[in-house]
């Protein structure tokens, strides 16, 4: 089993400060930062909510630890302001999997890349941005990749009419 | 983006070599292979063993639209490979048929909704089509159905019976 | 040798492969950077398939998206339908009763004996032998007939419901799978004298198309193409569920990490499934094939949940996002071909054109699958 492990690493990380919610928007509850879950309930062993700057160190030590890139995707949180990039990982040995989960503000959806550490995260970021319109800094090719060439919209934001 | 190509009328009309012609165009029809989604795979079916397309003329299946001259629209356009599409058309020679299968090809199918931003909604709304096959996706004997039908547009009468539902 | 040779020697063209190609299994185009019949880069472009499920999934109820569920990965439309549903009732707390589980477990091994036909007639149609598909798609129709005969369709299945299944298999659908895998078992040794050991495939196969495990780690690729790397890693095994962990069968791996090895843990797969049917059909039991209660407007609570199911070409994951209205928040398809691709750029670097669509091949892609 990992997961305790892992959890005393992300909890330093996680520890450091989650973004500050933006005025105007809704008041939600304190993210819990690390979090262990039942599997059987949500798929998951471990939910982890990072600050956005801090996902490189996230997957450095999800790639530390062996673990296998499952997804990358986004959510549009439109009342709160925010947009969400949720990283997947799942272990092929244990089948433990691992959620991490970064917010950023919609205004300025910006995040660093983790395509030098797991080369698949490559296609996802690329998608994500196609959805979402996130900007993955330090993406060597952050160009449509299911929408057309010269696509500007952005589909699977909330605010989005065709 | 409809195309109108005037076609000049032929100067002079030989009758029964037309219907020689169209006969032979008709039991000879040469598809190009274009699967684009789910229906390619029920073209696949009905094109191997059990179907059999081949007992219709329409075995040989040539990827290249130089060479073909019906092209079998299997699937939903999507705005990125619509350019693609029409290219392909435009190089078939003529005489060139063009058979719509399934509901995507027809009018969008399922993913026609409103707001929806990724597919053209039917083959027609790019180039003109002679022949219809609804299904999602239409079982192979529809397919077979269509080919005929086509082939009955091509040579004025219809050379097999018709199967009466019972 | 001068230097105007030489830069002709250095010249490299770019070679369109799509989006219209017979080897492509569906739209897809790659951007071909050619040294001769070398590939210096190849850049997968996709999205010609692009048919907005994940935007469907937001603006229709969860049970209108079921018929979206088949239509991603057609060949084997009960996986995704499986996840799909796996999905809302681990969100919404449905409990599905054993009988339907165990038609699950049976109509998606016999999916997966479909797909894997229908791959193994294209990977060979790739290669240049067109008769394969011909017998693969024989048996393919069988089974299409039973799964017609119990679900209504041939291609683009709709079957699962949240809760259970939608119709009861029969006596007839019971006979007919049994008499089709004595059948196919009787028929495996023809594929192996006639596809296997065929000396031309073994030589467009064997050593061909590298991925190591490492590879298949960083892109995220399963199935067989992991287990093709010596890695043990399936779903049905390492995150057992619906009834997959009360049946005796094993995972085939073979650490040779070419096509030849992704191609036997497919035959081989295949001869687990068969086992896996039989037993299921030994131990079916009686009793109701949807859960009681289940509500026809489902709303489940807010939160979101994962769930992921082993597809016949890899791990097929659905994460789900509620805000308890009835449609989802957020549908997150993870399509196993779109990882399994993405490692063909890497993959494929310095290979001759015809090996690396052998390699495209044994990947075993369905476009709209990488698209959605």
């Amino acid at each position: 089993m990992k997961i305790p492990a892992l959890k005393s690493k992300f909890e330093a990380i996680a520890a450091r400060g989650a973004p500050a919610p933006v005025a105007g928007a809704e008041a939600t509850a304190p993210i819990p930062l690390v979090l262990d879950t039942p599997h059987a309930n949500k798929g998951i062993d471990l939910d982890v909510t990072v600050p956005a700057e801090r996902v490189v160190d996230a997957a450095k030590i999800m790639d530390d630890a062996k673990f296998m890139i499952e997804a990358i995707t986004g959510v549009d949180w439109l009342a709160e302001h925010q947009l969400e990039v949720v990283y997947d990982f799942t272990h092929v040995e244990s089948g433990e999997r691992v959620a991490i989960r970064a917010r950023i503000p919609r205004d300025k959806p910006e995040l660093p890349t983790i395509s030098h550490i797991y080369g698949g995260a490559n296609w996802h970021e690329r998608e994500t941005h196609d959805f979402f319109g996130i900007i993955f800094t330090g993406h060597p090719q952050l160009i449509p990749l299911l929408l057309p060439e010269d696509a500007k919209f952005h589909p699977l934001r909330k605010d989005f009419t065709a | 983006m409809e195309k109108q190509v005037e076609v000049p009328p032929g100067l002079i009309h030989f009758a029964m070599l037309d219907d020689v012609l169209n006969m032979a165009r008709a039991n000879s029809l040469w598809p190009m292979t274009f699967g684009l989604a789910c229906c390619a795979i029920e073209m696949m079916a009905t094109g191997a063993s059990r179907f059999d397309m081949a007992r219709f003329g329409c075995e040989v299946f040539r990827p290249s639209p130089r060479q073909s001259d019906l092209m079998i629209v299997c699937g939903t356009i999507s705005r990125k490979m619509a350019p693609a599409v029409v290219t392909l058309y435009d190089q078939m020679p003529e005489p060139k048929w063009v058979l719509a299968m399934g509901n995507c090809a027809i009018s969008g199918g399922p993913f026609k909704f409103p707001g929806q931003y990724g597919i053209v909604e039917g083959a027609d709304k790019l180039f003109p089509v002679d022949v219809y096959v609804p299904g999602c996706p239409p079982r192979p004997e529809a397919l077979i159905e269509g080919i005929l039908k086509l082939e009955e547009k091509l040579r004025g009468k219809r050379c097999f019976p018709t199967v009466e539902a019972q | 040798m001068s230097t105007d040779a030489q830069s002709v020697l250095n010249e490299t063209f770019v070679l369109n492969l799509g989006p219209q190609h017979p080897a492509t299994h569906g739209v897809l185009r790659i951007k071909l950077t050619m040294d001769g019949e070398y590939i210096v880069d190849a850049d997968p472009v996709i999205g010609y398939g692009h048919r907005m499920h994940e935007k469907m999934g937001e603006n229709r109820s969860y049970a209108k998206f079921l018929p979206n569920a088949g239509r991603m990965d057609y060949v084997a439309a009960l996986f995704n339908g499986h996840g799909y549903v796996g999905a809302i009732e681990r969100l919404a707390g449905i409990t599905v009763p054993e009988r339907a589980e165990y038609i699950r477990v049976i109509t998606s091994e016999l999916n997966r004996l479909s797909s894997h036909l229908l791959w193994l007639g294209a990977f060979l149609v790739d290669l240049g032998g067109f008769t394969p598909l011909l017998y693969c798609f024989d048996d393919r129709e069988q089974i299409l007939d039973l799964l017609e005969s119990v679900t209504g369709a041939r291609l683009t299945f709709c079957y699962y419901r949240f809760g259970g299944v939608c119709n009861d298999i029969d006596d007839d659908f019971v006979a007919g799978s049994r008499k089709f895998i004595a059948r196919l078992r009787s028929r495996m040794p023809m594929y192996d004298a006639f596809v296997t050991k065929n000396i031309i495939f073994r030589k467009r196969a064997e050593g061909i198309g590298p991925i190591s495990a490492e590879q298949c780690r960083k892109y995220g690729a399963t199935g067989p193409v992991i287990r093709g790397s010596g890695i043990a890693y399936d779903v049905r095994k390492v995150e057992p569920y619906s009834v997959y962990s009360k049946f005796n069968f094993d995972i085939p791996v073979f650490p040779e990490c070419d096509c030849m090895a992704r191609y036997k843990v497919r035959v081989e797969e295949m001869v687990q499934s068969m086992r896996i049917i039989e037993q299921a059909l030994d131990s079916l039991p009686t009793g109701p094939v949807m859960a009681e209660k289940v509500p026809r407007t489902l709303k489940p609570a807010k939160g979101d949940c994962y769930f992921n199911v082993e597809s016949a070409r890899g791990s097929f994951g659905v994460r789900v996002v509620s805000d308890g209205s009835e449609n989802a928040y957020r549908l997150k398809l993870r399509s196993p071909c779109f990882s399994n691709m993405s490692l063909f750029r890497e993959c494929s670097e310095g290979m001759l054109l015809p090996d690396a669509l052998a390699l495209l091949g044994s990947l075993d892609l369905v476009i709209p699958d990488i698209d959605r």
